[in-house]
């Protein structure tokens, strides 16, 4: 009883840090610069990673395993790996824009796993026989960490490309307001990229200078964003197939959810492929390249979530144990 | 690992510094004598190297020395600029070819004609655009394969794509059936593209790959400032030694080779074999799919408790490889089939307590299976994928027990459902009268039995594969350094994590020690 109790608390706290630290960030990157709240979008972070942490623990105490059996559950480890890689990207002191894509990200898949759709499955149930086996650790968390990590990227990568083609966009919805959101999270981006440029040089204040820098690190950043995620989810496309092996007999059995993670890596080798250079011969544009492969992993984006999510509203198939229907039953 | 990837002939390559300190101390006392150690005690652990005494050593494309010729020289370049294409196939190829149309002269132009075609196959198959359209192309399948419901009978797919009616205005049946999506993941449409697709790797790894990683061990000293100044991280350190950055450097990991006034150090290398190494165990996974599927059993059975069956009898081959094994003579007896529940009742495990005797009758294995942990014997898997009622035992006002066989009913959904009947006798008399106890069910367990010879090949595939890609994350980090006077000129690239290979260079830089003295024999 205590731990669900618990479990109830921090999926509030946890919630509440992570809504704050964004709206305090959000009003000191647009409204008015309060210097004491600079870094407080780290420690709100860490309190939330904390915080989700603990949540996972008392469910896998309260129900003795592992907290990844449900949709649910997944998405709870799905905002704590963003968290994790939002604390790991800070870590390295690389003064990287990475914050403005997790934080959101956390707060979105934390609202909806606690939100109303969701609800029937918010207590911890029993784990059926199939996935009673060390490798439900190994290869959901790796999947899910990748998710996270590919997420970023691709979304690195789409605001790269709204960065890259603002000047078309702004002609296309000149008095249309509903295009309002894209640019604005472009405008986000800049405005935390040139203040973060401004603390470590003093350059001519060329506009172009700065987007060129923007769009320089944004695509440095998806990149190896991407090739971490695409390295986990090898890491977990494999244990799932050596999983499979040890529990049905086959390791690749064609099911719906097995060929959409597979699509997803091909997607994202098609991404790193594009990115060598050794096929661009005549056209050394090094713009060109960043956006072809930009585009790519803006697919990537949406695979991704065919592939977590599209696929579970299925309902079929032998990966089942996500499914959950629309209305609430 | 590093010293199997590099040329296993050479030792010039200083894999322990203490045997490359040996052979070529003599020729490095010049530069390490000269230099004032004073406060530098492990200075002359930086070992000189003077590969001009010793080119004869070297084979005709490991030149770093600056008079040599000039396909070396291009060579070089491919090092520094690396922005521009690997060596063109068509020089190199053209000087094997002519060396090996050279020799058999006499043969005429038929084998030269192959020669040439399969070259040109080579670079046809070898193209990056090629290769991303057919993995594009597999993509689109696999989620056509997904969308299109697989395997099922001709007729599910007359009504779902009528003719009348066409989905998207075109697809009918006769699309999906002449193009085998009913079966998409075994069609040739999409085998052919996965052949094609392990071609271009194939083909890729040998032309493009391959020379690349001979163009990446292959370095130089940079002698000239300009060509340190146009890398795409130059800096330059106004008093200091060159020694020093060395030290620097090998402590953050470089491999260092400082010759004279010119230093070259390296990190990271294993990210640039890693690649081939990723395209190595895909094809290692592929030959192990493809042997999979030409050469497994597989067989399902539904065993009452306390029966038994042979091996040979339940496995149906699935494709033109399948040899049964010895194995196959094995009787398995199924003795005990039992469920763990939870508190709230539901299922919690399966449970099979198996033992396998051999035709004479000698016990060979005996084991408890359970979801999740399978039997394996001479090659041949059982798994615990299903369970049944065979009977239920009864007594009747305590007479019996009776064994009633029962049989699964249809039901929707997960549940199963299993029926039988009593035989009342008199098909007349409408009451039965009388207490029935049920004394046990009997469960019959679902077992699934596979022998799968490419297994083997696809665990490798796969640990070479997560191990390749994880070091393919590495970055190959090169930096050149030149003492000029009291200044060192810095330049250096990596290529894959640019901006931090920026950030750790110059913390780096930030570390070398500052000459206050200009000794006056200080010439580096």
């Amino acid at each position: 009883m205590i731990f669900t109790t618990l479990e109830h608390i921090l999926t509030h706290i946890s919630f509440s840090i992570i809504s704050i630290v964004i709206t305090i960030h959000l009003m000191i990157l647009l409204v008015r610069e309060i210097v004491g709240l600079r870094d407080s979008l780290e420690k709100g972070m860490i309190a939330t990673f904390f915080s989700i942490t603990g949540l996972l623990v008392s469910r896998w105490v309260s129900s003795g395993h592992f907290p990844l059996s449900n949709l649910y559950e997944s998405l709870i480890f799905l905002s704590c790996s963003f968290s994790i890689i939002h604390m790991i990207s800070k870590m390295g002191n690389h003064k990287n824009d990475l914050s403005t894509i997790t934080a959101p990200s956390t707060i979105f898949t934390q609202g909806f796993a606690t939100s109303g759709f969701l609800t029937e499955m918010h207590q911890s149930a029993i784990l059926v026989p199939a996935l009673q086996s060390q490798w439900l650790m190994m290869h959901v968390s790796m999947m899910l960490l990748s998710y996270a990590a590919l997420l970023c990227g691709s979304l690195l990568s789409v605001a790269l490309l709204v960065i890259t083609f603002r000047k078309n966009i702004d002609i296309f919805c000149k008095g249309n307001n509903f295009l309002i959101k894209p640019f604005f999270f472009g405008e986000i981006q800049y405005l935390n990229e040139k203040r973060s440029v401004f603390k470590n040089t003093s350059f001519l204040s060329f506009r172009n200078y700065y987007k060129y820098q923007l769009t320089q690190r944004l695509d440095y950043w998806s990149y190896r964003v991407i090739s971490l995620g695409f390295t986990f989810l090898t890491i977990g496309i494999l244990c799932g197939a050596v999983w499979a092996n040890e529990a049905w007999g086959s390791y690749w059995n064609w099911d719906p959810k097995e060929t959409w993670a597979f699509i997803t890596w091909t997607i994202f080798a098609i991404y790193l492929h594009t990115r060598t250079r050794i096929h661009i011969r005549s056209r050394t544009n090094q713009s060109l390249k960043s956006t072809n492969s930009a585009l790519v992993a803006s697919i990537g984006f949406l695979i991704i979530w065919i592939c977590y999510f599209g696929i579970n509203l299925l309902g079929i198939g032998l990966h089942s144990y996500g499914s959950f229907t629309l209305t609430s039953t | 690992m590093s010293s199997l990837l590099l040329n296993p002939n050479r030792a010039f390559f200083p894999l322990s510094r203490q045997v490359l300190e040996a052979s070529f101390s003599s020729l490095c006392s010049i530069s390490n004598a000269r230099i004032p150690l004073g406060s530098r005690p492990t200075a002359h652990r930086v070992v000189g190297f003077k590969p001009r005494a010793s080119r004869d050593s070297f084979d005709a494309e490991a030149l770093p020395e600056s008079n040599t010729k000039k396909k070396s020289r291009n060579n070089n370049k491919k090092i520094i600029l690396f922005g521009s294409t690997p060596p063109p196939l068509s020089e190199e190829r053209g000087g094997s070819a002519g060396n090996a149309s050279g020799k058999p002269a006499a043969e005429g132009s038929s084998w030269v004609f192959l020669q040439r075609a399969f070259k040109r196959v080579l670079a046809v198959l070898s193209n990056l655009p090629l290769a991303i359209g057919e993995m594009f192309t597999i993509a689109a399948l696999m989620a056509l394969g997904t969308v299109i419901d697989q395997g099922e009978a001709p007729d599910y797919y007359f009504q779902k794509y009528p003719e009348e009616n066409p989905v998207f205005g075109f697809v009918t049946w006769r699309w999906v059936l002449a193009l085998g999506f009913d079966h998409m993941f075994t069609s040739p449409v999409f085998l052919g593209m996965l052949i094609l697709l392990a071609a271009s790797l194939m083909a890729c790894t040998y032309t493009t790959q391959i020379p690349l990683v001979k163009v990446a061990r292959r370095w130089s000293f940079m002698h000239s400032a300009e060509a340190i100044r146009k890398q795409d991280f130059a800096d330059s350190l106004p008093r200091a030694s060159i020694q020093d950055l060395g030290i620097i450097l090998m402590g953050a990991g470089y491999e260092i080779f400082l010759k004279g006034p010119s230093l070259y150090a390296f990190k990271g290398m294993a990210g640039r074999f890693a690649p081939i190494g990723v395209h190595l165990a895909m094809l290692l996974i592929m030959a192990g799919g493809t042997l999979s599927a030409a050469g497994s059993f597989r067989g399902s059975v539904t065993v009452p408790q306390g029966l038994n069956f042979v091996v040979g009898d339940v496995m149906n081959p699935n494709g033109v490889l399948s040899f049964p094994s010895l194995a196959f003579d094995t009787e398995v007896h199924v003795n005990r089939f039992y469920m763990d529940y939870y508190d709230s009742g539901e299922v919690s495990q399966f449970y099979t307590d198996i033992s396998l005797y051999s035709l004479d009758g000698k016990e060979l294995m005996r084991k408890t299976i359970r979801v999740n942990d399978p039997l394996r014997y001479g090659g041949i898997t059982i798994y615990q994928t299903d369970w049944g009622f065979s009977a239920l035992q009864i007594t009747k006002n305590g007479e019996g027990p009776f064994n009633l066989a029962m049989a699964p009913l249809q039901l929707n959904g997960d549940k199963k459902l299993f029926g039988t009947f009593l035989p009342t006798g008199d098909a007349d008399s409408p009451n039965v009268k009388g207490m029935i106890v049920i004394e046990d069910a009997i469960g019959s367990s679902g077992l699934d039995l596979k022998t799968d010879p490419g297994v083997p090949l696809v665990y490798a595939g796969f640990g070479a594969l997560m191990l390749t890609t994880c070091i393919s994350y590495f970055s190959h980090s090169q930096i050149w350094a030149l003492q000029d006077g009291t200044t060192i000129i810095v330049g250096g690239k990596t290529n894959r994590a640019n901006l931090e290979f920026r950030d750790e260079v110059n913390r780096l830089l930030d570390e070398v020690p500052e000459l206050v003295t200009i000794d006056k024999n200080f010439n580096g």
